[in-house]
């Protein structure tokens, strides 16, 4: 009985060995690999392989440029990302701002609205005829109607885009300030100014350096904002090459291979130095007893007011978008076309129906344009993308999960041999989402690969399950390093007893450890899930028709609106998604913090409180006296 | 019940416990007591299987038990940090054993029932979250969880440890009183001399991963075997060589090779009637406890503690000239191998 049980362990571990080194090195390291190589095996002119010729393209050509751009991009990113993410920060949970849960309100919009749709939403309103740039040339008709265009207008607004992680990471680390410490140099006669440069900002200096590297690689890989407004970044220009032939251009192919590298080399080189930074310890907290920090008021009442304006002005930034798309989502073509709310334009045909539009010919003759107008949910098209986003979304965040809960309970097990198996989970960090979606393109477009069984992932309705890998594999190391965190908070006494009491280690881990991981499980689940629902990079870089995605389609609205008489409610309907988007993230927000987070005790009053109204309205028989044990 | 015969654990080159020889008589309370890292809660591991020895037999009821799994033993365990599910309701977490039984939800519930009334926890209480409970009730939640499946033996890791002083007693009298009820067998491991004193039949002192001692609380107290564990169970003074060299002058015919300890509520203060040595002191601080008052007395150039019973009279005040009495006979005497030596 020993030995079978023996026998089913070594069974398991071998499987999972098998599962893990499948992964590891056919869907990281080897198509990887293959893009590295590739780059030295182009064949020149002549036919023959010339390891330096892209090398030497490199060097001599514009591609140069586009690297240039990315670095002029990133660094200017995380001086202002760091300034306005700080600054947000600081105004929710450190000083004493007025509305400030409002503010907090606004500042995390970006937590249900990013990517290719943010975009879009801002272009909407700054664009040379967006509704802000618009109004504001009515009152200053001189003023540049293109300000909102190239590096600048990408600036703005990745600025305000990539603030969502200042607002997790950097208000738990500002949450978690010792109140103590602060009134420790009050005391001792510190000035607000001084308590917050000598005793606050120290504390929050690993945190915001770990931000930076972040923000540095999402400046450097840096997607949606270049391709929708126009900015020659690396990206772009990776996606543009992978999808050209060789018969328009030099090794296209190889060069954006070669592009891709030097972004892996660029990350390989921060994350080297994060690495570095975090194993030379954090600001650990040595207070026994922990105080609650109390909001400082600022007491020079100029200061005051201007922090109060700047605050105000940022929620307008970030909550005037969303608010102008949501009104717009429920305007006509026309309005929405002139960029100006007109109060008798009020539609819902951009989320539902369908209908013809007619139209007069300048020979005048009457034409009609069959289902030139549509909503969102009559839209062949949108409804398609927003499905396989949602499918592919899915799939992705639960495979990632799952593949990741098991790696952790292993790691935890096995700590010398899990390693191994963290470091291999942990790899795609050090490549650009990009590298792998290239890679991956490249390679798996192939019959040839033998451990796909010889099918063409790339090819057809493959390619879905190709995409799938490929979000997995992209979202694995921010799931590990979640989820891993959460099983350091469980008590190892928890096994022994479980094990004590005569349960195995599959119900051990179903029913004690499970559970208790279970909050950052959805948590993950749900933050790598609204990511993917509206990532465009990856898609983008797939570029299949089999696979076209919602932020896909999005991003194909802005073009087929500018097509006469075809599509005609497009920027609605843009319009309309992007509300869907939000919807949708903000659903699976409040699902996963506000429900599935909670813990036990929560749950029994949420219980309680049901259970309480539902006697009051009379549809349950008032309880039994209080306690009556918990159903099986 | 529970016998340890020659145990031996080894981690690496690291020896944990040596020669471990306990034996647990049934309905007993049995104590290992010792510092950190002495080697007690391997022994207890040991005893509950989560630990497999490297040498050495355990049995349970004469039967060899060294190769039984876990959950085959019967054996109930608390754990120092009680391991309550997290996750799970009181109720749930006491029938958590009786589930993976597979006992008729009837039976559940009337098990859970019955255990959840001697260990006073109320419906309500049941139908709350764990986290939702006062320490002292948590703890009555842990041994229902470690009873409610019939264990011949209770094993309690350090229960005490993690509650204020003022609960710690409380619960202490608690659990002795609920083991006389249950009449179950109890090991409970301690690194609290007070409380090993006040609830064991038996203890067995550990001391770098060998018992030094086994015994009653009075032989440990009274006749420790070791210098380790006169040093380690309640106060002590060692006397100094000074000390020794006057009550040798005075015919007692101490060997100055050994160490003499007495404990402090041995040596009695201007009250010669008491002991055969009499002594001159000076106070030198005095701490006030209510109950008694402890005093540092400067005698022969050492300072000697002592705990006088408050009766009510003046204390002594620091300064003051004060006589010791103590009698030889409550000397403990150990050889400089730390063993009891002959007088």
């Amino acid at each position: 009985m020993k030995k079978m049980r023996l026998d089913a362990a070594f069974a398991v571990k071998l499987i999972g060995g098998v599962f893990f080194a499948y992964l590891f090195f056919g869907f990281m390291l080897i198509p990887c690999l293959n893009t590295l190589t590739s780059i030295f095996t182009v064949k020149n002119a002549a036919g023959q392989t010339d390891p330096m010729a892209v090398i030497n393209f490199f060097m001599a050509g514009t591609m140069k440029h586009y690297v240039f751009n990315s670095l002029k991009l990133a660094v200017s990113l995380v001086i202002t990302v760091n300034i306005v993410g700080t600054s947000l920060v600081l105004l929710t949970e450190y000083f004493d701002i007025k509305g400030a849960k409002l503010l907090r309100a606004g500042y995390m919009t970006t937590l249900i609205y990013g990517g290719v749709s943010l975009v879009t939403g801002y272009l909407f309103l700054y664009h040379s005829d967006g509704i802000l740039t618009s109004f504001l040339l009515h009152y200053f008709p001189n003023m540049n109607a293109s300000w909102f265009s190239g590096f600048n207008a990408v600036l703005f607004t990745m600025t305000f885009a990539c603030t969502s992680n200042h607002m997790l990471f950097l208000r738990n680390a500002i949450r978690g300030i010792d109140y103590n410490t602060v009134e420790a140099a009050r005391n001792l006669g510190a000035g607000q100014f001084t308590v917050f440069f000598k005793v606050v900002l120290p504390t929050l200096l690993p945190t915001l350096f770990s931000l930076t590297v972040m923000t540095f690689i999402t400046g450097l890989c840096a997607m949606s904002a270049p391709s929708v407004i126009g900015y020659d970044a690396i990206n772009p220009e990776i996606v543009r090459l992978a999808g050209s032939s060789t018969a328009d251009e030099s090794f296209p192919q190889a060069r954006a291979a070669l592009l891709s590298i030097i972004l892996a080399m660029f990350t390989i080189v921060l994350l080297t130095i994060l690495n570095h930074y975090e194993r030379k310890g954090h600001y650990l907290s040595v207070s026994k007893t922990k105080t609650k920090l109390v909001k400082q008021k600022i007491t020079n009442p100029v200061v005051n007011v201007i922090a109060h304006i700047y605050a105000y002005v940022l929620f307008a930034i970030y909550s005037l978008p969303v608010i102008l798309i949501g009104l717009f989502s429920f305007q006509n073509y026309g309005a929405i076309k002139m960029k100006k709310l007109d109060m008798s334009a009020w539609t819902t045909i951009n989320y539902y129906g369908r209908y013809d539009f007619e139209y007069t010919t300048p020979r005048g003759t009457v034409k009609q344009s069959v289902d030139a107008i549509s909503g969102l949910f009559s839209n062949d098209k949108t409804l398609s993308g927003m499905k396989i986003s949602f499918i592919l979304s899915t799939f992705a965040a639960a495979l990632g999960c799952v593949i990741v809960v098991v790696a952790c309970a292993y790691i935890f097990k096995h700590r010398k041999s899990g390693i191994a198996l963290e470091y291999s989970l942990l790899f795609p960090w050090l490549l650009p989402t990009i590298l792998i979606c290239y890679s991956y393109r490249v390679f798996f477009n192939s019959d040839s690969v033998w451990y796909t069984f010889g099918q063409n992932l790339y090819r057809g309705k493959n390619v879905m399950l190709l995409m799938i890998i490929a979000y997995t594999v992209v979202k694995l190391p921010f799931a590990l390093r979640m989820i891993k965190a959460s099983f350091y908070t469980i008590d190892n006494e928890l096994e022994d007893a479980a094990k004590n009491l005569g349960s195995g280690p599959v119900r051990t881990f179903l029913k004690v450890k499970l559970p208790i991981i279970m909050p950052s499980v959805l948590a993950v689940f749900a933050l790598n899930f609204n990511e993917l629902f509206k990532e465009y990079d990856m898609s983008a870089t797939f570029h299949s028709s089999f696979a076209t995605t919602y932020a896909m389609v999005i991003k194909s609205m802005t073009e087929t609106d500018a097509r006469a008489y075809y599509n005609l409610n497009a920027a609605g309907r843009q319009c309309a998604s992007t509300v869907m988007i939000m919807i949708v993230s903000g659903i699976i927000l409040y699902l996963v913090y506000g429900v599935g987070s909670r813990d036990i005790t929560e749950r029994l009053e949420a219980k309680k409180r049901r259970r309480a109204l539902l006697e009051k309205l009379g549809l349950v028989k008032k309880a039994q006296p209080e306690g009556s044990p918990a159903d099986d | 019940m529970i016998r340890l015969n020659d145990i031996g654990v080894t981690f690496g080159d690291f020896k944990a416990l040596e020669h471990i020889n306990v034996h647990v008589k049934e309905g007993e309370f049995y104590t290992f007591l010792g510092p950190s890292g002495c080697g007690k809660t391997t022994t207890l591991r040991t005893i509950t299987g989560f630990i497999k020895p490297s040498e050495g037999k355990v049995f349970m009821k004469d039967r060899d038990i060294t190769d039984v799994p876990i959950e085959k033993r019967n054996i109930g365990i608390v754990f120092q940090s009680y391991a309550l599910f997290p996750t799970m309701t009181v109720y749930d977490n006491i029938a958590f054993g009786l589930k993976i039984q597979k006992l008729s939800k009837a039976e559940i519930k009337k098990r859970v029932a019955r255990i959840a009334q001697k260990v006073e926890l109320s419906d309500e209480q049941l139908a709350k979250a764990v986290a939702q409970l006062s320490g002292g009730q948590q703890q009555r939640v842990a041994i229902a969880r470690a009873l409610v499946t019939n264990p011949s033996v209770i094993c309690l890791d350090e229960p005490l440890s993690n509650l204020d002083a003022k609960l710690r007693v409380q619960l202490r009298n608690e659990l002795k009183a609920m083991q006389k009820e249950f009449g179950i067998t109890t090991i409970y491991v301690t690194h609290d001399q007070e409380e090993a004193l006040t609830l064991s039949d038996t203890i067995s002192v550990f001391n770098k991963g060998v018992i030094e001692q086994t015994g009653s609380p009075n032989e440990i107290y009274n006749h420790s075997r070791t210098e380790f564990v006169c040093n380690f169970i309640g106060d002590i003074n060692r006397l100094s060589d000074g000390i020794v060299s006057r009550m040798n002058a005075s015919g007692a015919g101490l060997s100055p090779e050994n160490h003499h300890y007495i404990r402090l509520e041995r040596i009695h203060v201007n009250d010669a009637s008491k002991g055969g040595v009499t002594l001159s002191g000076t106070v030198e601080s005095m701490e006030y406890y209510g109950l008694y008052i402890k005093y540092t007395i400067s005698c022969e150039g050492q300072s000697l503690k002592v705990i006088e019973k408050n009766d009510g009279e003046r204390p002594y005040e620091k300064g003051e000239t004060v006589s010791l009495s103590f009698s030889p006979d409550d000397l403990m005497i150990y050889g400089p191998d730390g063993r009891e030596a002959q007088r």
